[in-house]
């Protein structure tokens, strides 16, 4: 038998194909049944974090923050409670990073605030002295992609069943509800802001990218 | 035997290939240079406005490297290779010709493409993964083009037993496209909702730890079937044909090639505990899978004891050098991911330097060393040269050799001590160090990377230059060297 | 829901076990059948030495066609 597959290019490649792949069938399928229940309490993004949550998948955030708190004393000292696997439910993609070379961001948003994430985001220096972390100004002037994000929203909906305008959900309605209530939350959080431009924008009825990634950021929690 | 007396080998397709591989070579491996010098230097950061963070560069570096480089690099050595040991010149086909060709072509603009969209931060944030769903189509199209053109070849060859380079390059295109496909499904929601926002947007198919099981599945496996199966498939072919000694044991190799398949995937696992298996289960299924292990070593002794009794050529022939010490490399590599994914290690290890520390060991040492080496020995054939320069590849060999060792001692030493220092905690049982002390402290290990960097990419532009000048301008080749490879001095 | 992981435990150390067989398995093949001179796979090896297009091939590949060219 071992002698004709040798020989027989077809069956060969066949063979070689089934061992790698039920080792994955096996290796993954069981899990994967049970870690998709989101926790009790969970609400799908709005539209606005998810398109703060879309800036931070586009500029990479993950090669240097993690979102995936361990089990060790260390960790949860530093960062917070433990991270639960129900907690990532509707996060596509996942994000949690494979290296630290800033700290975990999971539970960012219970000890910071937003003006602290202006100054940081504006110039980390001045924020913490020693970063080595990159400024991001021009976050402050390009505009967050809502309607990309309600898309995004709109296609969870349909086709995972993502409980958006479900009872105590997320309330998703048409893009021209959708961009208002945007809208809404980017006020509130522009309040907490000092940068002008910003706050003209958002009185114009434009949404930085600034404010969506604060959005994001404040729920990480 | 075949009637055309004139029938030779065609490298056209492999000689794009080397081109590609040259070129993408430079650019992902300066770019590298250029991020590991941003964490020391952070003032870096702004030297080309947004598209210069390292947010943005760090998925271009590993991209472009694996990608652009090691793919450009597996199918140069496959198109030269696969003719040679299947006794079959591409030339007698005009349709797989024509499919070698396109397969270049749709590559390299594929991945031009690809290197544009990251650059302009549009990134589905899964690591190795990062391109959105147009660019992953084009990758799916380019895989069934390699396809159709291996197994075109593999049906006309005249040598009727495959060599076991070629198991490896059956293995590499069904592993890689079977990962890549799954990880990479994704819904554009610019088309479920009727045409709202980004064309370029998508959701992965699976949702958080799902997503992340998928993703690191693909993630160590795509290592398996990019860094180690192709390349173990060149240094099967250009070991032995350069120093003109049969593989040791033949018959090694094709057990090591099965145990590297069932290890990979299979026992290579991190999740050994299962609680409710009775115990003395799991104990049996751990010592089985060391069991498993034994033949997939066995690749790297087999290479080194091709050399037996031929030692002194590692002196005299530099091709050779690289790729002893590339299988060397290979065995450090593998030996270190084990040590990392215990428990108690991998509690230290994991989210620091040594992380990145242990993937470079591997991708400069053994990677790297095996694609020049292959490279360096497919010139004089393909281009009826000799090697522009012996003096140059020894130099190209030293730099890089300190370069690697640099590395990874910078990145040893930076991600245990960072690991530490996250964890070490006062009498009082209160965190010792805030978040940035941990950072501050690992600027002289990245500064130390940085050199090493710059050390292995000036050996890339000394490779570059050579292959360029041996090329356009050497001395001309009178037949086809049989083993050594001619090199001036 | 909990009982697949137990499955999943089970599948995992039989399957781990058959592939142990499956490969010393075909260790001892290979070793026997070289000793008893059915098989010489060494010879497999001059494959990559011995590579130009007009040698001889190690074993011929009898579904070839004598046909040079132009075929899919």
């Amino acid at each position: 038998m071992f002698h004709w597959l040798e020989k027989n290019p077809f069956f060969f490649a066949v063979g070689v194909f089934l061992v790698i792949a039920f080792a994955g069938v096996i290796e993954i399928l069981p899990s994967f049944a049970e870690a998709s229940r989101p926790v009790v309490g969970l609400k799908p993004y709005t539209v606005l974090e998810l398109a703060g949550k879309n800036i931070y998948k586009n500029e990479n955030c993950i090669t240097c923050h993690s979102q995936l708190i361990r089990p060790f004393k260390s960790e949860t000292d530093r960062y917070g409670q433990v991270s639960l696997s129900g907690e990532y439910a509707y996060d596509r993609p996942f994000l949690w990073g494979s290296r630290r070379i800033g700290p975990d961001l999971h539970r960012v948003g219970n000890y910071r605030s937003t003006d602290w994430h202006e100054n940081h985001m504006m110039d980390p220096k001045s924020v913490v002295p020693q970063s080595i972390m990159p400024a991001y100004p021009y976050m402050f002037t390009k505009m967050a992609d809502i309607d990309t994000a309600y898309a995004e929203a709109l296609t969870v909906k349909k086709v995972f069943a993502t409980p958006y305008d479900a009872p105590n959900g997320t309330k998703l309605g048409t893009l021209e509800e959708s961009r208002a209530a945007a809208l809404e939350e980017a006020k509130v959080i522009a309040a907490d802001m000092k940068n002008k431009e910003v706050k003209d924008a958002v009185a114009r009825g434009e949404i930085p990218q600034i404010v969506a990634l604060i959005a994001y950021l404040n729920r990480l929690k | 035997m075949q009637s055309n007396a004139a029938l030779e080998y065609d490298y056209s397709v492999a000689k794009l290939f080397t081109y590609a591989t040259i070129l993408f070579g430079i650019l992902g491996m300066s770019v590298g240079v250029l991020i590991a010098a941003q964490l020391a230097f952070p003032e870096l950061n702004y030297l080309f406005g947004e598209y210069g963070t390292f947010s943005r560069l760090r998925p271009v570096h590993t991209n472009t490297v694996i990608f652009g480089f090691m793919i450009s690099g597996i199918w140069a050595t496959y198109y030269y290779l696969s003719q040679r040991v299947l006794k079959v010149s591409m030339a007698e086909s005009k349709f797989l010709m024509f499919i070698g060709k396109l397969h270049f072509w749709l590559y390299f603009v594929g991945a031009l493409a690809a290197v544009v969209s990251l650059l302009l931060g549009i990134s589905a944030s899964k690591e190795y993964a990062e391109f959105e769903w147009p660019i992953d189509i084009v990758i799916v199209l380019v895989w069934v083009l390699w396809g159709i053109s291996m197994f075109g070849l593999i049906g006309i060859r005249r040598e009727k037993s495959l060599y076991i380079s070629m198991w490896y390059f059956i293995a590499t295109f069904l592993g890689v496209a079977m990962l890549y496909l799954f990880n990479n499904m994704e819904v554009p929601t610019y088309f479920v909702s009727g045409g709202i926002g980004s064309i370029m947007n998508s959701v992965s198919m699976y949702s958080g730890t799902n997503d992340a099981l998928v993703q690191w599945w693909y993630g160590h496996n795509a290592v398996a079937f990019v860094f180690t199966v192709p390349i173990i498939a060149m240094n099967y072919y250009f070991l032995p044909k350069e120093s003109g000694q049969a593989i040791y044991s033949y018959k090694l190799s094709l057990l090591s090639f099965w145990g590297l398949m069932f290890v990979y995937l299979w026992a290579g696992s991190h999740h050994l505990i299962y609680s409710t298996v009775p115990d003395w289960m799991q104990t049996m299924g751990s010592i089985f899978s060391v069991i498993l292990i034994l033949p997939s070593w066995g690749s790297a002794i087999n290479m080194l004891l091709t050399m037996k009794g031929e030692w002194n050529q590692l002196t005299e022939n530099p091709i050779i050098k690289l790729l002893v010490l590339g299988s060397t490399f290979y065995m450090l590599s593998t030996i270190e991911g084990p040590i990392q994914s215990i428990k108690s290690v991998n509690a230290i290890a994991h989210f620091t330097d040594w992380i990145p520390g242990h993937v470079h060991d591997g991708v400069l040492g053994w990677v790297g060393f095996m694609t020049f080496a292959g490279l360096l020995h497919m010139a004089p054939r393909m281009f009826k040269r000799e090697i522009h320069s012996k003096k140059l590849i020894e130099l190209q060999f030293w730099l890089q050799t300190t370069g690697i060792v640099l590395y990874f001692t910078a990145m040893w030493i930076a991600g245990i001590t960072q690991g530490m220092m996250w964890r070490a905690v006062d009498e009082y049982g209160n965190l010792m160090y805030s978040f940035i002390d941990t950072v501050a402290a690992l600027h002289p290990y990245w500064v130390i990377r940085t050199l090493a960097g710059v050390l292995y990419l000036s050996g890339v532009f000394i490779f570059a230059y050579n292959m360029i000048k041996t090329m356009t301008s050497s001395k001309e080749l009178a037949q086809e060297p049989k083993n050594q490879s001619p090199m001036a001095a | 829901m909990i009982n697949l992981v137990e499955v999943q435990g089970y599948a995992r150390i039989i399957m781990t076990i058959v592939l142990v067989i499956i490969l010393y398995g075909y260790i001892l093949h290979l070793y026997r059948s070289e000793k008893k001179g059915e098989r010489d796979y060494e010879k497999y090896g001059k494959i990559a030495l011995d590579d130009d297009i007009t040698s001889t091939p190690v074993e011929k590949n009898p579904n070839l066609h004598q046909k040079k060219e132009g075929e899919k």
